[in-house]
């Protein structure tokens, strides 16, 4: 996959797969649409597009940290190499200078990050890039994406991950109450506690269903969209005990207790 | 002796109001509580406006701080005679009461960690104007405080977390490392109680160990850790 970087503008069916995710994104813009499920198609479409091994978006939490959004994989080890970046990484450095980091060989990055390349490689990650949400002066965040080859994302691809990391930053800021206009802190704020919430729900199912969160998210997502209801919503039920977790299924060859229609 | 009890915790949330004050330019600050049941009350004030506005949004059940607490979100309104920057349909009586008491802006902040909702911290300013970027962080560092103090002060039956409550300075529970949350869900099921006291427990575990937080929810996330109804 990663050989096919230089070479993606004329990648087979990635115009197509381009096109339907612009399309699904603008379909999930319209009237009320859920936060965490938007950011979470974008890290999937970074996966798929940009063939990036792993994605991840993080946020600037308002009190001086990053903290993870969405993330194409809910492993640990990949969770603490976002994490990590509280301390040093190519998305501190992108948040805070608001500006692009790629790094194609992460060897040589060692020096400039002695604690997250070997983190990184450790994952089996050899390339890095970092773009920034950005609204005007205003930096909120960054969009992460690792490859596994010590390859250089080309500027193709990376112009697309800023278009993606474009349409995250509209996505989380341009959520607006009927009846009032609102600030970035509001909107930030919104996006971080409907994460929480997820993840409490998914710590729920994980432990219930006795599945990984990879399986636990995979069951909230897939309840929402089957029943059309905001993945947070249905997050909130669970962690609430609204929902019992045997209606929320593991998404592969469970048993439905409640014989409603997958 | 339960009342006692609750009268000094609520002297966490009443020092938070009042460091908010000192620090964050504004003119006072007060936090009301929702309990799990819903029920909402007062928990502090720092002098009679601030108090004002809690009782107005207590007894008309409308204004920021029912709306922060309602959505997760913190809403933050500069002005309140400008007419763009509130809900002047939707806080109909809220805004009336609060520009009698002399009340410019205000700034409500949910108490919450994802699905678990405490109350709110609400700061008032008789002058209009934004919060600012570095008074904002700090209003927010304030309200994972106070949303800690007051868990305890919910839960009050657990004497043995008291120590534990808002002090860890190397810590970040509203936003920070997901595994925190994704442990608190497995150990509200494990020990079939509540987010609340999930979180707490959790906490608990790694203020007893002394090990990071971060550190005790992984082990439960990885399932080398357990909680169990004989523990506790």
């Amino acid at each position: 996959m990663n050989d096919d970087r230089q070479a993606s503008p004329l990648r087979p069916g990635r115009e197509q797969a381009l096109a339907e995710t612009f399309v699904v994104l603008a379909d999930t813009l319209v009237d009320d649409y859920d936060i965490v499920d938007l950011l979470d198609r974008l890290v999937a479409a970074c996966v798929q597009l940009l063939g990036a091994t792993a994605a991840g978006l993080l946020l600037d939490d308002q009190r001086g940290s990053l903290a993870v959004v969405a993330s194409s994989s809910e492993q640990t080890r990949l969770l603490e190499i976002f994490q990590l970046q509280n301390n040093e990484g190519p998305c501190l450095d992108c948040v805070r200078a608001g500006a692009p980091v790629a790094i194609g060989d992460l060897d040589v990055a060692l020096p400039r990050w002695p604690l997250f390349v070997p983190a990184a490689l450790a994952a089996g990650f050899h390339s890095v890039t970092a773009v920034p949400l950005r609204l005007r002066e205003q930096t909120i965040g960054g969009l992460n994406l690792f490859g596994d080859a010590a390859a250089a994302f080309s500027l193709d691809d990376q112009r697309l991950a800023q278009a993606l990391a474009d349409v995250a930053t509209i996505g989380i800021l341009q959520r607006r109450s009927a009846h009032r206009s609102t600030m970035i802190a509001e909107q930030l704020q919104h996006a971080l506690n409907s994460r929480i919430v997820v993840e409490q729900a998914k710590g729920v199912l994980a432990e219930r269903n006795t599945t990984d969160m990879d399986a636990a998210f995979d069951a909230i997502r897939q309840h929402a969209r089957n029943h059309n209801l905001k993945l947070t919503d249905v997050a909130l039920a669970v962690v609430r005990g609204d929902l019992a977790p045997a209606v929320v299924a593991p998404a592969a060859g469970s048993r439905r207790a409640d014989g409603e229609d997958l | 002796m339960l009342r006692a009890v609750t009268t000094e915790r609520a002297s966490q949330p009443r020092r938070i109001s009042e460091l908010c004050v000192a620090m964050l330019g504004v003119t006072g600050a007060g936090v009301s509580m929702v309990t799990s049941s819903g029920h909402h009350s007062i928990v502090c004030a720092t002098d009679s406006v601030s108090a004002r506005i809690e009782d107005l949004q207590l007894t008309l059940g409308e204004g920021p701080c029912v709306d922060a607490v309602r959505t997760g979100t913190p809403i933050l309104v500069r002005d309140l005679d400008e007419p763009d920057d509130v809900a002047v349909e939707r806080w109909p009586a809220f805004m009336e009461g609060a520009a009698k008491a002399g009340v410019r802006a205000v700034f409500a902040f949910p108490l919450h960690i994802g699905a678990i909702r405490v109350g709110a911290l609400d700061l008032y300013r008789d002058r209009p104007g934004e919060l600012g970027h570095e008074r904002l962080s700090g209003a927010l560092m304030a309200a994972d405080a106070a949303a800690l103090a007051l868990l305890h002060l919910d839960l009050n039956d657990l004497d043995n977390l008291d120590h534990t409550a808002g002090t860890d300075a190397d810590e970040n529970p509203a936003t920070q490392q997901l595994q925190v949350h994704q442990a608190t869900g497995m150990v509200q099921v494990q020990l079939n109680v509540t987010t609340e006291q999930a979180f707490l427990m959790l906490r608990a575990r790694a203020f007893s160990t002394g090990r990071p937080l971060v550190d005790v929810a992984i082990d439960v996330v990885e399932r080398r850790l357990r909680f169990s109804t004989e523990d506790q």
